[in-house]
């Protein structure tokens, strides 16, 4: 084959046939293509990772003068590492974090895949009440933390509507300030287990769900037998997605109770915040941090092999 | 097939069940940013709909005082939209154009096989768990509180979803339409440039509006990030009492409505692609 | 085993009518063919039946009973869709017991009878093997064993076998009249294919435009077509139709067609024209296969001269293409006697012949054979 625009010598032009022209002439601009990316992967990842264990291992902090680099100055043989594991704080704020997953994530799964139900076939008003239904994913998570500060108020419509005294409170309340958080986190992202289920639901052949009624299956039976099994991967993606940011969950909690009452609702983010702005123990921060990193970094490794053996 | 009339009636109670709970939070924020003081609380009496509506609040967030408000404000909405929109819309054009770029040469050149997973580790960690490191470079090399600190790591937090998304609209894209231009003589630029990057032109479209949704309702980095000058929308209304004293449910209401708006705009818009770009493209509608 | 009788049924869907004012009477046991171009409405019809859709107007009968209010899940309808529906993600085995399941038949008895099922339609080998795995033609089989396991009343069958490679097309549809046998059922199959039709059917109902065209035994129809649609749908090859002008001259009628020639036509044809004032112009139709050449064998039939002008091989015989002015005839040249250029002669029997009324389509003296 020949190339009628080439710069290449003629010579070697023949030596390498046209795919291989068309191979290495690519590499080479996807090199280019590739840069940006690589650069801010490099500028995010390499950096600041040395960085956080370097720091980890040091008392070092921003209060007393001492550049960051110079944190040497203040090594503590890995005490940190030590601290974080007795650190009564750090562990009530992750098993927080655990007990919001816990809730909240089956709660947005069921009530996504009973809406997702509701949605399978076409209604009059399907469209609109489509839109609506996912609006609340959509919000800037702050100003849902907002809308349900303005809810929970002890003078707010909640207890209005529920027949509550003002003096009941929601936000300062030790088991319901939890509630509360839960409640809120649950409304904006039932919407998204509500998207990607639906998106599954639709995604089973209609042919074989009418075979199914057909062949006399209740819907119930259909449910749990066609249409189920077809949704496990999308169900996989879709509890891993919500676990994940459930994990980081922070704006929400900060607007609402910032982490109280006392720490009654501090998960592991709002704990590093504080450690981070309060404290100011950044050292002990980048430590925690470290730790989660290479924790989550291990389930989620194991995670992908399992995924890849099951497909392989 | 028509469903039975009790069926039918039983899914539409469940249906308008599910859009009561949905709409009962966001009615009372944005009825609330109508209000006057008296209505803010269900003390008097509890309205949904303001009796006396007013413009108040949106007055006194844009001018810093209002007719009839003693307090006033000395930093007005004015900064932090400005930031919001400039930091968002840097950072969005930022994260496209990497992800795009790099989502293009592995999925024609397979270059780089472990870029998309090592993209995506970045949505698996706490930001707070590695903003320290983060925090400290952006204060060594002057980032924080610029308008390009924030748009700088805007771009990379949302560059994962950049990625993943056109990664898979380049999928789409059939090679033999780009194997016939190149063959025709066409240069590997100028393929990507006059042949695919017109055919994924809705595509990007829909990446670019779904990275702007993701940087516009950041409130933690701009919160780690910003101090004064660049402070970013959702900061700013969360800090609005703190620096006022008081409640000032009415004006928070307010800039809530203002922020939610174009995620909430955008988001309907981009409605038929929200489950492949929140799932990373792993599922499409 | 059920009969079936589809009552003045219209469908329409939005300004759009599928299915127009149609009536059939289908009889236990039967093995009826709706057979149609598509887009015609016969898949809309069959839906109607199986209860996917509700007729806009009209009635469909199950032994006398209306369904119309039972659900899908109730009405005990077997039905093998074009695409077969199979479950991809259980094996062959479940594929075949899930209606047995969902009925909660006791184990034992849904193993014996699967492993039956799986025997007579050849498929046990694969009982265990997910169903996703199976090949086109083993999973139309699965399609059918599966609506057939649960003894439904009626069997639908939709365009089954237009995925499958020709020569299993041929040896499905030998089995699927020998099953049919066997099942004995009420079996309802959708075809746009004529010759599976004909050789699978008892009775065919052509459908054209979401009207009912002709119902009745597959010879029937092929030897007394009611319309001119039908006589132009039915047969291979195509039956000539030849449009032209109908004239009464002095008490003969004539078929004028263009070019000038003219057919005469026989006398059964007159009184319909007569009471018919719109038939001015008309299509006169007979078989390829009717024409002969040589010596006259009927004192009235109709004589034509003509030239060949192609010659085109069908199997053992040639398809002649005779042009008569600015007409051209099909015949077929039996004893390869014909040379492109010649000019013949040919005959139509006129027992063999038939006219229509071309604006309305309706066969001209159609009430005698």
């Amino acid at each position: 084959m020949t190339d009628a625009k080439t710069s290449v010598a003629p010579n070697e032009s023949k030596r390498l046939g046209y795919w291989a022209r068309v191979a290495r002439d690519g590499n080479k601009m996807g090199f280019w293509f590739v840069l940006p990316t690589l650069l801010l992967l490099l500028f995010i990842v390499v950096f600041p990772l040395l960085m956080q264990v370097y720091l980890s291992v040091t008392w070092w902090t921003p209060l007393e003068g001492i550049p960051w680099y110079r944190a040497w100055e203040v090594f503590n043989w890995g005490e940190n590492y030590w601290y974080m594991l007795t650190d009564d704080r750090f562990w009530g704020a992750l098993w927080r974090t655990a007990l919001i997953m816990i809730v909240a994530v089956p709660a947005q799964f069921f009530l996504g895949m009973a809406l997702a139900y509701l949605f399978i076939d076409n209604f009059p008003g399907r469209k609109i009440f489509y839109s609506i239904m996912l609006t609340p994913m959509m919000v800037v998570p702050a100003v849902v933390g907002l809308m349900f500060f303005l809810l929970f108020q002890g003078t707010g419509p909640v207890n209005a509507h529920l027949g509550l005294p003002a003096e009941f409170s929601w936000l300062t309340d030790v088991n319901r300030a939890m509630i509360s958080v839960i409640i809120a986190d649950i409304w904006q992202w039932t919407p998204l287990m509500f998207l990607i289920l639906l998106a599954g639901m639709l995604g089973v052949p209609s042919d074989q769900l009418l075979a199914a009624r057909l062949l006399g299956g209740s819907n119930w039976q259909n449910f749990f037998k066609i249409i189920l099994p077809r949704m496990k991967a999308v169900i996989i993606i879709a509890v891993v997605l919500r676990s994940v940011e459930c994990f980081k969950i922070f704006d929400l909690i900060f607007i609402m109770t910032k982490g109280g009452p006392g720490v009654q609702t501090e998960t592991i983010s709002l704990f590093l915040y504080k450690q981070t702005f309060g404290e100011l123990e950044w050292a002990y921060v980048a430590t925690i941090g470290l730790t989660i990193l290479i924790v989550l970094s291990v389930i989620a490794a194991k995670g992908l092999a399992v995924m890849a053996k099951k497909n392989g | 097939m028509k469903a039975s009339p009790g069926a039918m009636a039983l899914k539409y109670f469940f249906v308008l069940l599910a859009a009561a709970v949905v709409l009962y939070p966001l009615l009372w924020m944005v009825t609330m940013a109508f209000k006057p003081y008296p209505e803010w609380t269900t003390v008097s009496d509890l309205t949904w709909f303001p009796r006396n509506p007013t413009l108040q609040n949106f007055e006194f967030i844009f001018f810093g005082s209002a007719e009839g408000l003693v307090v006033s404000l000395d930093r007005t909405i004015a900064g932090p939209l400005m930031a919001s929109l400039v930091t968002s819309v840097c950072g969005t054009l930022l994260a496209v154009v990497a992800g795009t770029l790099s989502s293009y040469a592995v999925v024609r050149f397979g270059l780089a096989q472990t870029l998309p997973l090592s993209v995506l580790q970045l949505r698996l960690f706490p930001p707070l768990a590695v903003m320290i490191p983060v925090m400290v470079m952006w204060a060594f090399i002057g980032a924080v509180d610029t308008w390009w600190g924030m748009s700088l790591i805007y771009g990379i937090v949302t560059l994962p979803f950049a990625f993943w998304l056109m990664k898979t609209f380049f999928e789409e894209v059939p090679v033999e339409i780009e194997d016939a231009a190149r063959v025709s003589g066409c240069s590997y630029w100028r393929v990507f440039y006059r042949i695919t990057l017109p055919i994924v032109k809705p595509g990007l479209a829909t990446c670019a509006l779904f990275v702007f949704i993701l940087n516009w309702s950041d409130y933690l980095l701009a919160l780690l990030l910003t101090q004064k000058e660049w402070v970013t929308l959702p900061v700013y209304m969360a800090t609005l009492t703190s620096a006022m004293g008081g409640q000032m449910y009415g004006m928070k209401a307010a800039l809530g409505v203002i922020a939610a708006i174009p995620p909430v705009v955008f988001g309907l818009m981009i409605q038929k692609h929200l489950v492949r770009g929140l799932t990373f493209g792993a599922l499409k509608q | 085993m059920s009969s079936i009788q589809i009552q003045n049924v219209t469908k329409k869907f939005g300004n759009f009518t599928a299915v127009e004012n149609l009536s059939l009477e289908i009889e236990e046991g039967e093995f009826v063919a709706l057979l149609g171009p598509s887009g015609c409405g016969k898949t809309t019809t069959m839906n109607m039946i199986a209860g996917l859709e509700a007729p806009t107007e009209g009635a469909i009968l199950f032994d006398g009973k209306d369904k119309s209010g039972l659900r899908i899940q109730d009405r005990n309808i077997g039905f093998v869709f074009q695409n077969y529906a199979i479950f991809t993600h259980l094996t062959v085995y479940r594929n075949l017991s899930y209606g047995l399941e969902v009925k909660k038949v006791a184990k034992p008895e849904i193993e014996r009878r699967v492993r039956a099922m799986a025997d007579r339609m050849s498929i046990s080998h694969r009982l265990d093997q997910p169903a996703s795995s199976l090949s086109v033609n083993e999973m139309q089989k699965l399609a059918i064993g599966r609506s057939a396991i649960v003894e439904p009343s009626i069997f639908l069958l939709d365009e089954p076998l237009s995925n499958l490679d020709a020569g299993f097309r041929a040896y499905m549809r030998a089995e699927l009249k020998v099953l049919q046998h066997e099942f004995g059922q009420t079996m309802i199959y959708v075809t746009h294919d004529q010759i599976e039709a004909m050789s699978l059917a008892d009775k065919i109902a052509i459908i054209d435009q979401g009207k009912l065209m002709q119902y009745g035994a597959p010879l029937e129809i092929y030897n007394n077509p009611m319309n001119r649609f039908v006589a132009n749908f039915v047969g291979s090859p195509r039956m000539n139709l030849i449009d032209g002008e109908l004239r009464d001259e002095s008490g003969q009628l004539k078929l004028m067609l263009h070019g000038g020639a003219e057919i005469p036509l026989a006398g059964q044809v007159k009184s319909d024209f007569t009471s018919d004032n719109n038939a001015h112009s008309g299509s006169f139709g007979i078989r390829p296969q009717d024409i002969y050449f040589g010596s006259r064998r009927g004192d009235d039939d109709i004589e034509m001269h003509g030239v060949v002008e192609v010659l085109e091989r069908v199997g053992p015989k040639r398809l002649a293409y005779l042009q008569v002015l600015e007409t051209d005839f099909l015949a077929f040249d039996d004893q390869d006697q014909l040379n492109v250029g010649d000019e013949v002669r040919f005959f139509l029997p006129p027992d063999k012949s038939m006219a229509f009324n071309l604006s309305s389509g309706k066969r001209l003296g159609a009430s005698v054979q």
